[in-house]
């Protein structure tokens, strides 16, 4: 359970704490194969996010 | 056949017909998408769906498949076979050693080449392997064209990993030839595994993937981190000296030996025998993966005599026993090559001819923890043909780009778009009422970005702390108590088992966990109801920033947070 001095990152958003980063990647690569690749080069291609392709 | 008009197909015209195209070294096969929308392996005018990869002349005439390998007996000189891997290549570099028992391969004015009477001259030609080749697609793609009644204009062909630029120009070359454009080449393994996934319906897992590739000549093993339907190749491993030949070989010495204790001759002594003993021997091979005996029969193998004989398939497994285990520690040597452990390893995918053999695919079961799925027919029931998967997957990758344009693909598949971050370690949550060194995996480590994860947590009630980490896959081995002591082991009934017990004391339990690395962040949500939901949703973008949203389902409101990038996450490394 949280600590009864838990607090969040700020005021606007107090249920949120912000504590460390991902760690570096490393570059691989993917096979350009199957639909679920197709649909990635397109929003690559196209710089769309995925919310944004989710719209269309 | 009868229209060649369209050499340049318009693309989305309804002229455009692409297949794909497995090639191998001993059999290919060819597979389209049918009218219906499914995958469907064709069979040529001989009703095989396995062709053998083999080109045989007899008087000018052109014999392929199935009619050509009988040819190896009494027509060898003129008979070429694997020749797969000898396309775009140099002939100092090839290992003609398959091609012992039908035509050789020369070298001829700097390429390679075969010598065989391929018309009604009784002079032999040079015909080069690019030739061949051309040859030999050709016979496949008007067994495509007869079976549907539409000329064949694309294809998207299967090859092994390895293979290399020289040989997939050289391939695209001898199919311009014969006006197939090849839209791609797909790896094998990722064939296979595409054949696979798209049996189900269900959105893609992700699940880390071994697919080994038992063929004739040769085998080959990869391992593929399945992530949302993306596919990335973490190793693969290749031994070109096993295969289905080798299993051959075990039959043939052990009809040979029985043969020769009898009528006192050596039937591997004679070219023709010998061919004779290599056919039938495949074909008890065959036999022996579907039923537990067969019988080896050959009209007149040596010296005029013939030869009946039957074997069962456990003598037949003991005498391939060390072969087998080849294969095993091929498996293991990719796993091993990716760094990775049997337990990370969630589907196993044989493919092949060779993976028929039920043996093999029980030891390779063997080698894995119960929960990971061994997809061959001895092993899974509804399991595709191990034959059938790389044609089956390239028909698949072919209809899925058929209606693009060559200038779409070449972009798409440029490194540009293919070579991405992929995140190194799983990020996942803590929750409230669980052990501390409980971690639940949102995205799994080798996720390429940008990637998006939802997972839901249930089942939560009051003031709930959730704790999102990252975490590195550990194993954790646990040594059983020892449970007998001496005396007591004595005292019971122990004569027989006491060395198995000695054997079987170190056993250990490995267990994969995962080893929390550091916090990302935490999210708070107070007063909830009995049972309630919580969803999270974790989206790391190309810079590797983490957007984490948490909802509480059925309920009010949500949170949001973002975690920013580190800085500078200059990684030329990989």
């Amino acid at each position: 359970p949280p600590s009864a001095d838990w607090k969040g990152d700020s005021d606007a958003n107090p249920h949120f704490k912000s504590l460390g980063k991902l760690s570096a990647p490393i570059n691989r690569k993917i096979e350009p194969y199957g639909a679920q690749f197709l649909a990635y080069a397109r929003r690559k291609r196209h710089g769309r996010t995925f919310s944004e392709d989710d719209r269309i | 056949m009868s229209d060649d008009s369209n050499g340049v197909p318009t693309p989305g015209s309804p002229e455009q017909y692409a297949i794909g195209i497995s090639f191998g070294n001993s059999y290919s096969s060819i597979a389209h998408i049918s009218g219906e929308g499914k995958v469907e392996v064709i069979a040529n005018e001989e009703g095989d769906r396995q062709i053998p990869s083999i080109l045989s002349y007899i008087d000018g005439e052109e014999y392929h498949g199935t009619q050509a390998k009988s040819q190896l007996v009494r027509n060898s000189k003129n008979t070429v076979a694997y020749f797969r891997d000898y396309i775009g290549k140099e002939y100092k570099s090839i290992d003609p050693t398959p091609c012992h028992a039908s035509a050789h391969p020369i070298e001829s004015n700097g390429v390679i080449a075969f010598s065989v009477q391929d018309t009604e001259s009784a002079t032999a030609n040079d015909v080069t392997v690019p030739e061949i080749a051309i040859r030999h697609l050709r016979r496949l793609k008007n067994s495509a064209t007869d079976f549907s009644g539409k000329a064949v204009t694309a294809a998207v062909v299967a090859v092994p990993t390895d293979a290399n630029e020289e040989q997939k120009t050289a391939i695209t070359k001898a199919a311009a030839n014969i006006q197939v454009e090849v839209l791609q080449y797909i790896p094998e393994p990722i064939a296979a595994l595409l054949a696979y996934d798209s049996r189900s319906t269900e959105p893609a897992t992700d699940k880390i993937v071994l697919v080994a590739d038992f063929g004739g000549n040769r085998s080959d093993a990869a391992i593929i981190a399945s992530r949302g339907g993306m596919y990335s190749i973490l190793a693969t491993a290749h031994d070109y000296e096993l295969g289905g030949a080798q299993l051959d070989q075990i039959l043939i010495d052990h009809f040979a030996k029985e043969f020769e204790k009898k009528h006192k001759s050596d039937p591997r002594k004679n070219e023709r025998s010998l061919a004779k003993l290599k056919l039938e021997a495949e074909a008890v091979k065959k036999a022996l993966s579907l039923s537990s005996s067969a019988t080896f029969s050959v009209e007149s193998l040596a010296d005029g005599v013939d030869f009946r004989s039957t074997i069962n398939r456990s003598r037949y497994e003991i005498s391939a026993f060390k072969v087998f285990g080849r294969f095993t520690r091929l498996v293991e040597e990719v796993v091993k090559k990716a760094e990775l452990d049997v337990l990370d390893v969630d589907e196993v995918i044989l493919s092949g001819g060779t993976s028929h053999t039920p043996k093999i695919a029980k030891n390779i079961q063997a080698i894995f923890p119960e929960s990971t799925q061994v997809l061959a027919p001895a092993t899974t029931p509804s399991s595709l043909n191990p034959s059938e998967l790389s044609a089956r997957g390239a028909a698949l990758q072919a209809s899925l780009i058929q209606e693009f344009e060559k200038e779409d693909i070449e972009q798409s598949t440029h490194e540009m778009v293919t070579v991405t971050p992929h995140i190194t370690k799983a990020i996942g949550y803590q929750v409230t009422g669980q052990s501390s060194d409980s971690f639940t995996v949102i995205v799994p480590p080798d996720t390429a970005v940008p990637a998006r994860r939802t997972t839901v947590i249930d089942g939560l009630e009051g003031d709930v702390l959730i704790r999102v980490c990252d975490a590195e896959r550990d194993i954790k081995v646990t040594k059983p108590e020892p449970t007998a002591k001496p005396e007591a082991n004595g005292a019971k009934d122990s004569d027989d088992e006491d060395s198995d017990d000695e054997d079987d004391e170190p056993e250990e339990t490995r267990e994969k966990v995962w080893k929390v690395k550091q916090a990302l962040a935490e999210f708070v949500f107070k007063g909830l109801k009995k049972g309630s939901k919580v969803e999270v949703t974790a989206n790391v973008d190309v810079d590797i920033a983490l957007n984490l949203s948490a909802r509480h389902l059925s309920g009010k409101g949500g949170v949001r947070g973002e975690i920013k990038a580190a800085e500078v996450t200059e990684n030329g490394s990989a």
